[in-house]
């Protein structure tokens, strides 16, 4: 059997963490190429209802990266999602996924190699959750 | 509520008027009915709502919004009798005054709850699957909730829950769990209409269990703003905020 290979989401955003994404580029460090990076203005913006969604129809885990607590552009933007990504995870608990298909991270513009390598332990870890069950549920 | 050719449904009545045959044991959201009715109520004028205690919280969620003024709703507390508790798993039934009936206590468990969460999660999601599959997606759940009152709902876009297909996708199901987290007042109503029987006051429990052992707030709770509504260090979020999401 091949290696299990997860497709992961994340969303970052566009004043911390995806600048973050860029330098890691720049640096040329080495990603898994597994990822699909999402821009979004804050990391406020990525709705509960996009991780379900995304979550629902099969995707094996969803990051979420935003600016470090007190650095939002939007000053309280990240205060938010830090409280409804918890609930998020409950929900997936609930329903009887693993709440660890979704992590809530800070990466600020100059944090490069603290991109890669959330990006890499998050892929290690949903890798060993193995594929999202709901990929298999059609309906 | 009144009897009427062996049907019960709610009533409205003005001063003076005769209530008919009243029936109290039946449970049926008012408070889903008062919010429809409320901008339609002349200005100045007041009405009294027989209120449970799950409709009393249903009305402190519609005050803390702003949605209705406290002064021109009047409650008439009802206290649940043993049946009504028992299906409802009630822990919390006694109204702040009782008006009507006997208060009992309530219950602290909900059998299936405790149920799932000691299955293994492969079983849990395989018991959640098996009853989302029955839903389809009539939206009783959605229009008998008291506390569903955004003007536009996310399930009705196209980009969360597709326009066509029955059953609706797991994603229906966990976007409405997200939105009410921080509103459901555990009333049941939603599980009671549901035409295919899904356990929805279940999973309404569990996450209520969830946000109350992270948050400490419980939803129904007038003096304090949905914790998704502040900041980390409990600021109220203000300006221009959405308060129905
Ligand atoms: S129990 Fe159901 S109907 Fe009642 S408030 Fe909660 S979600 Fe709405
Ligand atoms: S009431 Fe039941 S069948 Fe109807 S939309 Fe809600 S969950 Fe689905
Ligand atoms: S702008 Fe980065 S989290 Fe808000």
């Amino acid at each position: 059997m091949t290696e299990f290979k997860p497709t992961i989401l994340a969303f970052c955003c566009n004043w911390c963490s995806y600048a973050g994404a860029d330098l890691a580029g720049v640096s040329r460090l080495q990603m898994p190429p597994n990822v699909h990076v999402v821009r979004v203005m804050c990391s406020a913006s990525v709705k509960p209802e996009y991780v379900m969604k995304a979550i629902s129809q099969g995707i094996d885990g969803v990051l979420v990266l935003g600016c470090h607590v007190g650095d939002c552009h939007y000053m309280t933007g990240n205060h938010r999602t830090a409280k409804r990504m918890p609930v998020v995870q409950k929900i997936l608990k609930d329903i009887g996924l693993n709440e660890k298909r979704v992590r809530l991270d800070w990466v600020s513009a100059a944090e490069g190699e603290k991109f890669q390598k959330v990006i890499v332990d998050f892929v290690d870890e949903v890798a060993k959750l193995g594929p999202n069950p709901l990929k298999e549920v059609r309906f | 509520m009144r009897e009427e050719h062996g049907n019960v449904g709610p009533v409205m009545i003005s001063k003076g008027e005769d209530p008919g045959d009243v029936r109290t044991d039946v449970p049926y959201q008012l408070i889903t009915i008062l919010s429809n009715l409320y901008p339609w109520m002349t200005d100045g004028k007041k009405i009294a709502v027989v209120t449970r205690k799950c409709d009393e919280k249903a009305l402190a969620e519609f005050f803390k919004r702003g949605y209705f003024a406290r002064d021109r709703v009047i409650q008439i507390g009802l206290a649940c009798n043993r049946e009504q508790i028992r299906q409802c798993r009630c822990s919390d039934p006694v109204p702040s005054v009782v008006d009507i009936g006997e208060p009992h206590g309530g219950l602290d468990t909900d059998a299936l709850s405790e149920k799932l969460m000691a299955m293994s999660s492969e079983e849990r999601l395989r018991f959640w699957e098996y009853q989302f599959r029955k839903c389809n997606k009539c939206f009783a759940c959605t229009t008998n909730c008291p506390v569903c009152f955004c003007d536009e709902c996310v399930l009705e876009e196209r980009t969360f829950v597709p326009e066509r297909g029955v059953p609706p996708g797991m994603s229906f199901h966990m976007i409405r769990a997200y939105h009410l987290s921080d509103k459901c007042i555990e009333c049941g109503e939603c599980e009671r209409s549901c035409p295919a029987g899904i356990p929805l006051l279940t999973l309404r429990k569990l996450v209520a269990r969830d946000f109350k052992e992270m948050y400490g707030f419980s939803p129904g709770d007038e003096k304090t703003v949905s914790p998704l509504l502040t900041t980390l260090e409990g600021e109220s979020l203000d300006g221009d905020e959405c308060d129905e999401c």
